[in-house]
């Protein structure tokens, strides 16, 4: 049994954004299948406002190189979506991996942010894409970063009046992209590790290097300085070598050793080595 | 209370549910389709997998509230022991049934992937049965059983 609470169903995003403006002890709705597995064991709250039939919540449309996704878009609707599938494969083969069939009809890229859960199989190809998101309350709206919107494993920046909208990407184009994870099982499982990658190059010379690595580090991170030091430097074995120790060591020093990276460390090691090479 | 107005096995259906109900009760308790089990209830399992609007979803997971103007189909859409569906009788020659907790959600489930690719490979029914779990079968039996249907089902939603 599910604790009482009540819900709306407003039919457009103004009125979801009176409903968090005036209702108490209030949760979003986006797809339930992280808010009520927490309220089975135990999360209360007093209201529910359900936003999964609100149509400007879902579209996904492309202007320019930005692509604009509604937060209330299913994992489902991002992993076929032909504008992501072309210009941002990664995000399509993460959320094409997010649980199992069931689940990507039901949870949503917004509420997957929100629980911000730091092995969230969206978050490495969102930061490789420098997504923002925008939040909006009847106060105003305010956007930001993905990394900063995530303040640490399950804990975000949004407050209870405002509203995930939107999330906007840049596309790629000419890029080599990619995602790879590794997990218990092979199938409806959360990663335990995982890559978004995104490589522009030419004639065996690096030209833009963007990687992504999660559930290495409290939160999923992009080694800045590394993927900077490769522009313009040959593909060769030995600045490949050099550039995947860097990440390491990166890794280590954000997260101190841990018992798992006798194992995570290695593995990590041979999918960015292959990565970069193939 | 909400009055909610759907489609259950292709007939109207009216009925008051709780804010708070889910899909899964609303089915068992009030309207006594115990086809759809109880198994994790945490979208974890697979075993109440029903159709809304021909996709699978976790009854356990959706609130009541939001079938509401949806096509609802549990097992009983596909046959009973009168005349099964031929998806059912391929499931019984191929053994694809040992204890059957998870057979209901794992026949619409192959429901829903027959209506949209006819015939699918071995990965693409090993994918759309990857939310359903069988601790019986070793799976092999099932996806005999699919494959095997692809050819003589025909399913009209």
């Amino acid at each position: 049994m599910l604790p009482e609470f009540a819900s709306v169903i407003p039919e457009s995003k103004e009125k979801a954004l009176t409903y968090l403006s005036s209702l108490d002890k209030v949760k979003v709705f986006a797809g339930g299948t992280d808010l009520l597995v927490k309220m089975r064991r135990g999360e209360t709250c007093n209201n529910i406002v359900d936003i999964t039939g609100i149509p400007d919540l879902k579209g996904i449309s492309q202007h320019g190189s930005l692509i604009t996704i509604g937060a209330a878009s299913t994992h489902k609707a991002i992993s076929t979506h032909p504008i992501v599938r072309s210009q941002a494969c990664s995000l399509a083969i993460a959320c094409g991996w997010v649980g199992s069939p069931a689940i990507r009809n039901m949870g949503t890229i917004g509420g997957n942010l929100v629980n911000a859960s730091p092995a969230a199989e969206s978050l490495t190809p969102l930061l490789i894409h420098d997504a923002e998101v925008v939040l909006e309350s009847n106060d105003g709206m305010r956007r930001m970063k993905v990394e900063d919107f995530i303040l640490a494993p399950y804990k975000t920046a949004i407050n209870t009046r405002e509203l995930l909208t939107v999330i906007e990407i840049k596309g790629l184009s000419g890029y080599r992209e990619g995602y790879k994870r590794v997990t218990k099982r092979a199938a409806w499982a959360i990663s335990r590790l995982s890559i978004a990658w995104a490589i522009l190059e030419e004639a065996g010379v690096f030209r833009d290097v963007k990687i992504a690595i999660g559930s290495c580090t409290p939160m999923p991170f992009r080694p800045n300085a590394i993927e900077a030091s490769l522009q313009g430097k040959a593909k060769s074995v030995d600045i490949i070598r050099a550039a995947v120790e860097g990440i390491l060591e990166e890794i280590k020093r954000i997260s101190g050793i841990r018992p798992s990276f006798v194992y995570k460390i290695p593995v990590v090691r041979d999918l960015l080595v292959e990565i970069l090479r193939s | 209370m909400k009055k909610i107005n759907f489609t259950l096995n292709g007939k109207s259906t009216i009925i008051e549910v709780e804010d708070n109900e889910t899909l899964l009760q609303v089915l068992r308790e009030r309207l006594h389709i115990k086809s759809v089990k109880e198994g994790c209830s945490i979208g974890e399992c697979g075993a109440c997998t029903v159709l809304i609007d021909n996709e699978p979803h976790y009854a356990c997971l959706t609130l009541a509230s939001k079938v509401d103007d949806h096509d609802v189909k549990t097992v009983e859409f596909l046959g009973d022991e009168n005349l099964l569906h031929p998806l059912q009788e391929k499931f019984i020659e191929y053994g694809a049934v040992q204890c059957g907790y998870c057979t209901p959600g794992m026949l619409l489930t192959a429901y829903s992937l027959l209506l949209k690719n006819q015939p699918p490979t071995d990965g693409d029914i090993k994918e759309a049965i990857s939310g359903n779990l069988c601790r019986c079968t070793g799976y092999i039996q099932i996806v005999e059983a699919i494959r095997n249907a692809a050819g003589i089902c025909k399913c009209n939603p």
